[in-house]
């Protein structure tokens, strides 16, 4: 029955013959006329003199000078096992999506499943419907409350105009929503005014059929800029081992737009939107989906030692797959507020509401989601001290997330943390949190049949699953040796209670959806940044993870089923500057052998450019070390060779 | 606009200078701020009795203990402004200060700024330093401030004027403007 369930869910990705051709057109129309502005955001490793020296003064003014964030949660991440994806090594990389950019987190285990379904987690626990994660698109959470997990292939930005992509693995604090369990993905795009000026952008190649990209930047008047883009690819299919065609290509259109207004000195205003539509192949039609997204923040500065934020989106996704369609709205409203008490509290309190409303349709009796709609609603409110103890020395960070769901009513996510700073090139780091994952529909509401006859084998969804739990002990450590080099190395002990589980009430064969599963873990993760001249930059990391899950006592489960995790992995990105404007850039990568049978790999992209005034051209290569290779199922990840070029001005 | 070679000596001045403080490397604010002090070259103006010859350099002094290491030296190393080659000196205190065309004032020496400010402005200096009110109030009259962890410049135009000192709009327009009777 385990594997019955697994493999219904295992359908939601599944993959076959459907049928070709996209339905679905989509017009962008830019003005590529008007004034060419070129200021392009820069964000330089070596700040060198003659670097610096070819910018404007603008370009001078958009540099971010200081390492500690605006944001003052900053401080507190640096005391976490937070890596950070800057678009210039983005930039330096063949990645071509979200997905791909994240394997450039040494902490993120990212497996490819097909052309279209990725896995991603960290810190363990990942399979299909990898659970564990909070993941944000500038603010705006984009995990599904259908299985807690994320539809990666519904999740693309236009990777130009991404300013970082901050990776926490484990808890992340306190200031972060639920399902922030293993850790944390917030992707943050540039402001309006820093991508400004027309960009374009076509790729042609072999696992990227084709992929074209234009934004374009403006201002009017001093203080308002906005910027508006669109995007479209096609991607190939995947294969078998014996290289027959798995029939899962697919493709996406996209557009969006971006305004950031400067009302005053210290009020900011940013509304952003976006609209996707995509099809892929699969068994036995194909997949639709969509979505629309509307986002506006306010942020407020009452003085240096204070500052508000609020923030309203509203998130419309559907997607029809062959057995099921799940239409979700999502209305969202935060605000969050730091300010400093005396000198020696830096205080941060916030409260939030989220609506979800769900419309599921199952196309099949033999398993499915009931009822069809659900309301949830969820409430959530924190707060967080950060004590300086001994001023820029030695700090506590105490705080204490509360949230109310409609599943399991109050849930208290509470962390401590401390970080001692001997001096500007080590701190040491210390944290216990409490996070929870709580249900999602899968877990409470998922039959199989959804018509059963009495007696017969079933499941009846879980009506008494509760939130699953984790207490996280970390440890970590950065350090600066040298002015060239960073490290940054975080450990960590995990130790979850009421994990999923399937399991049937006595002396029926009625199964529930239960929490009779626990686990450990304990791993380390160690990265790090060495420019090791000024024409090369290495960055990378090596991360163990060593998961245990077993039942908990009276429980009879598989619960191996829940994780499929790498023990061993590494990662190097090289970034070298070659002369007569070349670059050539490097990303390899080894993955341990995953439990269920996933054997080992390693690969490596690879990328040549050019780079004028104005364009830039490329080639690319992605897992080049073989023509094919699993990273997740039986499916194969065939080579990807594709040409790009770029145009900015 | 005829330009020359930077005269042997300033070479090895700048030579010296770096020897002296190859070590210390700046944090990425004051490189960024060294490269618009050599920015500021190129949008202010100086009338031509600034300059005691044509082919004298142009000197960017820092008062006070340097904050940009070598990389100001570096970043005007063979540079020049039609004719007047790039140097950058240091001066422990004001009594030192002469024939600068650029002083940039560290924040620990603003106190000694108020009784040289008006002969600065009669030799045509233009005052840089951090934005801060002490600083903008005793003649100082570009100043640096952070905003979003960015570099920004507040401008005192008034004082630049009584110095007879031209600013390109472009700067101004990206500037914020200093009112003295604010």
């Amino acid at each position: 029955m385990e594997l019955a369930l697994s493999n219904t869910l295992c359908a939601f990705f599944r993959y076959n013959n459907g049928n070709k051709s996209h339905r679905f057109y989509f017009l962008i129309i830019f003005g590529l006329f008007l004034c060419v502005s070129k200021i392009r955001a820069q964000d330089m490793a070596s700040l060198s003199p003659s670097e610096l020296k070819k910018l404007s003064i603008e370009e001078l003014m958009a540099i971010e000078v200081t390492s500690v964030s605006k944001h003052p949660e900053k401080l507190t991440e640096v005391a976490s096992a937070i890596q950070v994806i800057r678009n210039k090594d983005i930039h330096r990389s063949t990645a071509t999506s979200l997905p791909e950019a994240l394997r450039l987190a040494p902490n993120l285990h990212v497996a490819q499943l097909n052309s279209y379904a990725w896995v991603i987690s960290s810190r363990g626990f990942n399979t299909l419907y990898a659970n564990k994660l909070l993941v944000m698109i500038d603010g705006r959470t984009v995990y599904t409350p259908l299985f807690a997990g994320v539809f990666w292939d519904a999740q693309n930005v236009l990777l130009e105009d991404v300013e970082r992509i901050e990776v926490v693995s484990g808890p992340g604090g306190t200031l972060w929503g639920a399902n922030a369990v293993n850790g944390v993905i917030n992707v943050l795009t540039k402001s309006a005014g820093e991508t400004q000026g027309l960009y374009a952008s076509g790729s042609v190649g072999s696992m990227l059929r084709n992929n074209q990209e234009v934004r374009y930047g403006g201002q009017i008047g001093d203080n308002f800029c906005y910027r508006v883009y669109g995007k479209h690819f096609d991607l190939n299919h995947t294969v078998q081992a014996d290289d027959q065609d798995v029939a899962d290509k697919w493709g996406l259109y996209q557009g969006g737009f971006r305004i950031d207004w400067e009302l005053s000195k210290t009020d900011n205003l940013t509304f952003q939107g976006d609209y996707y539509i995509g099809d892929e192949k699969t068994v036995p039609r194909q997949t639709d989906f969509d979505g629309q997204n509307v986002l506006g923040r306010w942020t407020h500065i009452f003085s240096d030692r204070s500052q508000l934020v609020a923030q309203a989106y509203f998130d419309r996704t559907w997607r029809r797959m062959p057995t099921i369609s799940f239409a979700l709205a999502t209305y969202d409203i935060d605000i969050q507020h730091h300010f400093s008490v005396g000198e020696r509290h830096r205080v941060m309190v916030g409260v939030g509401y989220r609506l979800m409303q769900d419309d599921t349709q199952n196309y099949t009796t033999a398993a499915g989601i009931l009822p069809n709609e659900r309301d949830m609603h969820l409430f959530n409110g924190f707060v967080q001290d950060e004590i300086s103890i001994v001023p820029e020395t030695f700090k506590i960070t105490v705080g204490s997330k509360l949230s109310h769901n409609i599943f399991t009513d109050f849930e208290v996510q509470p962390s401590v943390r401390i970080t001692w700073t001997p001096d500007k090139d080590h701190t040491v780091w210390g944290a216990v949190s409490r996070a929870v994952r709580t249900p999602s529909r899968i877990d409470v509401d998922y039959y199989i049949p959804t018509n059963p006859a009495p007696g017969a084998p079933q499941v009846a969804g879980g009506p008494n699953f509760n939130s699953e739990k984790v207490i996280a002990y970390e440890l970590g450590y950065r350090v600066r040796p040298a002015q060239a080099v960073s490290l940054s190395l975080a450990t960590f002990y995990n130790v979850y209670d009421d994990i999923y589980s399937v399991e049937a009430l006595p002396g029926t064969l009625t199964y529930q959806i239960q929490n009779g599963s626990e686990a450990q873990s304990e791993g380390v993760e160690l990265s790090g940044n060495y420019q090791a001249a000024s024409w090369w930059r290495l960055r990378g990391g090596y991360t163990y993870l060593k998961m245990d899950i077993r039942n908990k006592p009276g429980h009879d489960f598989d619960p191996t089923i829940l994780a499929n995790d790498a023990e061993h992995r590494f990662l190097v990105q090289s970034i070298i500057d070659l002369p007569w404007n070349l670059n050539f850039d490097l990303t390899a990568r080894y993955t341990d052998k995953l439990p269920r049978v996933v054997p080992d790999y390693f690969t490596f992209d690879a990328r040549l450019a050019w780079s004028g005034e104005n364009v830039e051209l490329s080639i690319a290569g992605q897992n080049l070390w073989e023509d094919k290779h699993q990273e997740f199922g039986l499916i194969e990840i065939p080579r990807n060779i594709y040409g790009t070029l770029k145009c900015r001005f | 606009m005829k330009t020359i070679a930077p005269k042997p000596k300033y070479f090895l001045l700048a030579a010296c200078m770096l020897l002296i403080s190859a070590q210390i490397s700046p944090s990425n604010e004051y490189k960024v701020k060294a490269v618009f002090l050599f920015n500021f070259v190129q949008f202010v103006e100086w009338p031509s009795k600034a300059f005691a010859e044509k082919d004298s350099p142009l000197v960017i002094g820092i008062l006070g203990e340097n904050p940009f290491g070598t990389y100001l030296h570096e970043t005007v190393y063979h540079e020049k402004l039609t004719g007047h080659p790039l140097v950058v000196k240091q001066y422990e205190n004001v009594k030192e200060v002469s024939n600068c065309q650029i002083l940039f004032v560290n924040p620990d020496n603003i106190g000694e700024l108020g009784s040289i400010a008006e002969e600065l402005k009669q030799q045509h200096v233009l005052i840089v330093g951090e934005a801060t009110e002490a600083f903008m109030k005793r003649g100082g009259m570009i100043g640096f401030f952070l905003q979003d962890g960015r570099i920004r410049m507040k401008i005192n135009l008034e004082s630049i004027k009584e110095a007879d000192l031209k600013v390109s709009s472009k700067l101004l327009r990206v500037a914020d403007m200093y009112n003295n009777k604010q």
